[in-house]
């Protein structure tokens, strides 16, 4: 081995140790909260702070419906438009106008997510109250509009923010490999006598490993966003299933509490073990999608 | 009736004019090659027959081209295409997609067949007219990107075939391929040329010696001469003809 | 008839996509100016310059944010980007290495990592012994979150560098290192620089990572042993608030952050399309 691979190698070790590190900070400050409560901390949804710490009992499942349930919104909502949008850009959209929305959408990929929740505050959570009160005044029978919420915090308007958030991002990712399909395959597709319809059908299927990456890291990110969500979700512990309840997620859940969290004996376990559950969540979800990736791109 | 005819074609890219008045009468069931040097517009000539040429929008392109009499510029594109089918230099095939479904794909959205059974049918008649049947018939479902070169080739003259077209047209179809293989798909032209009408671009005299009924050679855009393949090989009227047929000029 | 009808659908179906995403993003834009603009020309320059006022009393500023984004982004930068090149020069000069391999997924991996996750780890490793908030802590938070990003952008600025020029510097009897440091990387500049900037605008708007280590503070500068603000942050806390005042003080901050973000984001990015 050289000595420069052994100089370089030290910054690298450091990277890993970081990751390491940080997976053994969480299982560590979890423990405590595992040996008193088992698995009941994520099973169980019950927030009881105490002075006492023998009264004291948590259970985030909660938040980790929360997060569940505002990420699939979200993706059920970005992936077509994400699609939709790539297609436009590369198809539809004139010459000049193409490098203008890509540099748009790129912008509001890095956009500071503090802005999307400023936005989602003061704008987006009164439309969507006009329209939660609307629709819970005269459709209430439909389960998914049947909470009565007059704030427009809930979980619809954090799928949706989390949508508009995460949008950008999968956009560019499938963009890009949509069109990078080789024009060997356009032009076959096209000499078949297909409707441009069918052409991008067949198309998108050449690139579904794409798509389905973008939908996993898309996926990823929405669980782990914290700032915007925390400020429109809600912030209560509720399981219910309209999209117009308040809710939580494990991020907002963390952003949330832990102010106050250490004037009591096992609260800040229980967010560590909160932490640990999103961690695993992210990382096998931003794994997943780094493999399909790069298997496409190197099978 | 000729299937086709060209009349007065010009095609720009831009600013470069590719096709200089291009006139032209392809008679029906016969091979009729288009040669000549390497950029001179070969290509854009047959992407124009089948308005592939359309999916650059920089094209501009006048002048008229008749399918059996009536100008492929008034029909409905599709329609054009599924009249007049092509097969490309590079072979292909959807890799992504099995060998099946390569061939059934686009046969299903023209309505060529109207339930399984006929597709069913229909795959494996294009198959065993594409000589490539026996070679596949285990393994349909398997991806077509597990295919050979010769065998991919096959299998887009097949995909090609499944709709049922009149015309072929065929844009250097074996410069990728070995001699072997070249050999196989020569063959399976002599054969389509008795129901097909083929227009093959090819950079080879020998080769369109071999399968070629009528010959036009093209330079810088423009037709230089036109004729049965013997009398333009052996008699050729054309100082360039006769340079580019004995190899004096690429 | 039908399948022209599919077709025709599906053209809707793009159009209203572009729409349905680039309205609210146009939207969020024009709010920030809406709402953000005023409040800065209503106070002036006194808007970066001074500190928080008290609830529902006019003027006052957002100057300790701004303070404190520069100071832990100059920070994290010092702390990341030396560490990020030479992480990326690693694995951009030896592909091969199963650690290379590893460190590349790795690196992809923490790209999109929950930043709130880092920002809790630093605050067990620095802030609890410290005993205090800090900007050193934050500086640290940001410094993780920023590293993915240079490593990814130097691996890639280093290896699209030509072959040719490497090998050409070999072959006057250079070794690896003096032709890495003085050859390759300095070809690389640019891509390097480009990972260095977006880094930069990524880590000047994160929020959740210093909520736990940098703390907050509203009326001193803080410092690197003490709790410090960041834009980012006030903006979060002001909202939360219920005294309009604050509210106009977020909205403006918002219109600053993003400007911030904008004067690093848009060179950058038109410098890319250049290339």
């Amino acid at each position: 081995m050289d000595r420069f691979k052994i100089f370089l190698l030290p910054p690298v070790y450091l990277a890993f140790g970081i990751l390491f590190l940080m997976l053994i900070t969480f299982v560590l400050n979890s423990l405590p909260i595992f040996e008193r409560e088992g698995i009941a901390i994520y099973t169980t949804n019950i927030w009881k702070a105490s002075e006492e710490p023998e009264n004291e009992f948590y259970g985030i499942l909660a938040a980790i419906y929360g997060t569940i349930y505002t990420s699939i919104i979200a993706i059920v909502i970005a992936l077509p438009v994400s699609i939709g949008l790539a297609i436009f850009v590369i198809d539809i959209a004139p010459k000049k106008f193409r490098e203008l929305l890509v540099i748009l959408t790129d912008m509001m990929a890095g956009l500071p997510t503090i802005i999307y929740g400023i936005w989602g505050v003061f704008i987006l959570s009164q439309i969507i109250s006009k329209i939660m009160i609307f629709l819970y005044e005269n459709f209430s029978i439909f389960p998914l509009f049947s909470y009565r919420n007059p704030t427009g915090f809930s979980f619809l308007t954090a799928g949706i923010l989390l949508a508009i958030m995460v949008t950008p991002f999968a956009t560019a990712l499938i963009r890009e490999a949509y069109a990078a399909i080789p024009q060997i395959y356009k032009e076959a597709a096209h000499s078949l006598a297909l409707t441009r319809y069918e052409v991008t059908k067949l198309l998108l299927g050449y690139i579904k490993p794409a798509i389905v990456a973008g939908t996993l890291l898309a996926f990823g990110r929405a669980v782990g966003e914290t700032v915007a969500v925390s400020l429109v979700v809600g912030n209560s512990f509720n399981i219910h299933p309209s999209f117009f309840a308040p809710g939580y997620t494990i991020s907002s859940l963390i952003a949330n509490q832990f102010g106050n969290a250490f004037a009591y004996t096992y609260m800040p376990y229980a967010l560590f073990a909160a932490g640990l559950a999103l961690f695993f969540i992210g990382l096998i979800v931003n794994i997943a999608g780094v493999i399909v990736l790069r298997r496409w791109k190197y099978g | 009736m000729n299937a086709i005819e060209i009349e007065r074609l010009w095609v720009k890219y831009g600013n470069m004019e590719v096709l200089k008045g291009i006139d032209l009468e392809i008679p029906k069931n016969i091979c009729f090659a288009i040669m000549g040097p390497s950029g001179c517009g070969k290509s854009t000539l047959l992407k124009a027959i089948n308005r592939l040429l359309e999916l650059n929008p920089d094209t501009k392109i006048s002048g008229d081209i008749r399918l059996f009499g009536e100008s492929v510029f008034k029909m409905d594109v599709t329609k054009v295409r599924r009249e007049i089918g092509m097969v490309f230099q590079l072979p292909n095939p959807f890799p992504h997609m099995s060998i099946y479904d390569n061939i059934a794909f686009a046969a299903k959205c023209n309505k060529i067949a109207k339930n399984k059974k006929e597709l069913d049918e229909l795959v494996i008649w294009t198959l065993k007219k594409a000589a490539l049947y026996d070679e596949v018939k285990d393994r349909l479902k398997s991806k077509a990107s597990q295919l050979s070169g010769g065998q991919m080739q096959r299998l887009c003259i097949a995909r090609a075939l499944a709709l049922k077209p009149k015309v072929l047209l065929m844009d250097e179809p074996t410069a990728n391929l070995d001699p072997i293989a070249a050999g196989k798909i020569e063959e399976l032209i002599h054969e389509l040329k008795r129901e097909y009408t083929i227009i093959i671009v090819t950079h080879s005299p020998a080769q369109a010696a071999r399968i070629a009924d009528l010959v036009a050679f093209i330079y810088l855009g423009k037709v230089v001469e036109v004729g049965e393949v013997n009398e333009v090989f052996e008699r050729p009227k054309h100082e360039l003809t006769e340079k580019y047929v004995t190899g004096r000029m690429g | 008839m039908v399948r022209e009808l599919k077709n025709k659908l599906f053209i809707l179906y793009l159009l209203a996509s572009a729409v349905l995403i680039l309205l609210p993003l146009a939207h969020i834009l024009y709010s920030v100016f809406a709402y953000g603009l005023p409040v800065l020309i209503d106070r002036g320059l006194e808007f970066l310059t001074s500190a928080l006022p008290a609830p529902n009393r006019p003027g006052g500023g957002i100057f300790p944010a701004l303070f404190g984004t520069f100071l832990m982004v100059s920070l994290s930068s010092l702390f990341g980007v030396p560490l990020a090149i030479l992480a990326g020069t690693f694995i951009a000069e030896y592909p091969k290495s199963v650690i290379s391999n590893l460190a590349r997924t790795l690196m992809l991996i923490m790209l999109e990592f929950p930043t709130i996750l880092v920002g809790l780890f630093v605050m067990i490793i620095l802030v609890i012994p410290m005993g205090t908030f800090s900007a050193l802590a934050g500086s640290i938070a940001l410094a993780i979150v920023m590293l993915p990003y240079v490593t990814t952008y130097t691996e890639q600025a280093m290896r699209s560098v030509p072959e040719n020029f490497k090998e050409g510097a070999y072959a006057l009897g250079l070794r690896k290192f003096r032709v890495v440091f003085s050859v390759t990387m300095k070809m690389a500049k640019r891509g390097i620089l480009t990972g260095l900037l977006i880094g930069t605008a990524k880590v000047a708007g994160e929020t959740a990572p210093l909520i736990f280590t940098a703390g907050i503070t509203w009326r001193t500068t803080g410092g690197i042993n003490e709790p410090t603000g960041a834009i980012p942050i006030w903006i979060y806390y002001l909202i939360q608030q219920p005294y309009a005042n604050y509210h106009e003080i977020a909205w403006g901050a918002a219109l600053i952050l993003m400007l911030i973000f904008l004067a690093i984001f848009l060179p950058v990015r038109l410098m890319m399309v250049r290339t």
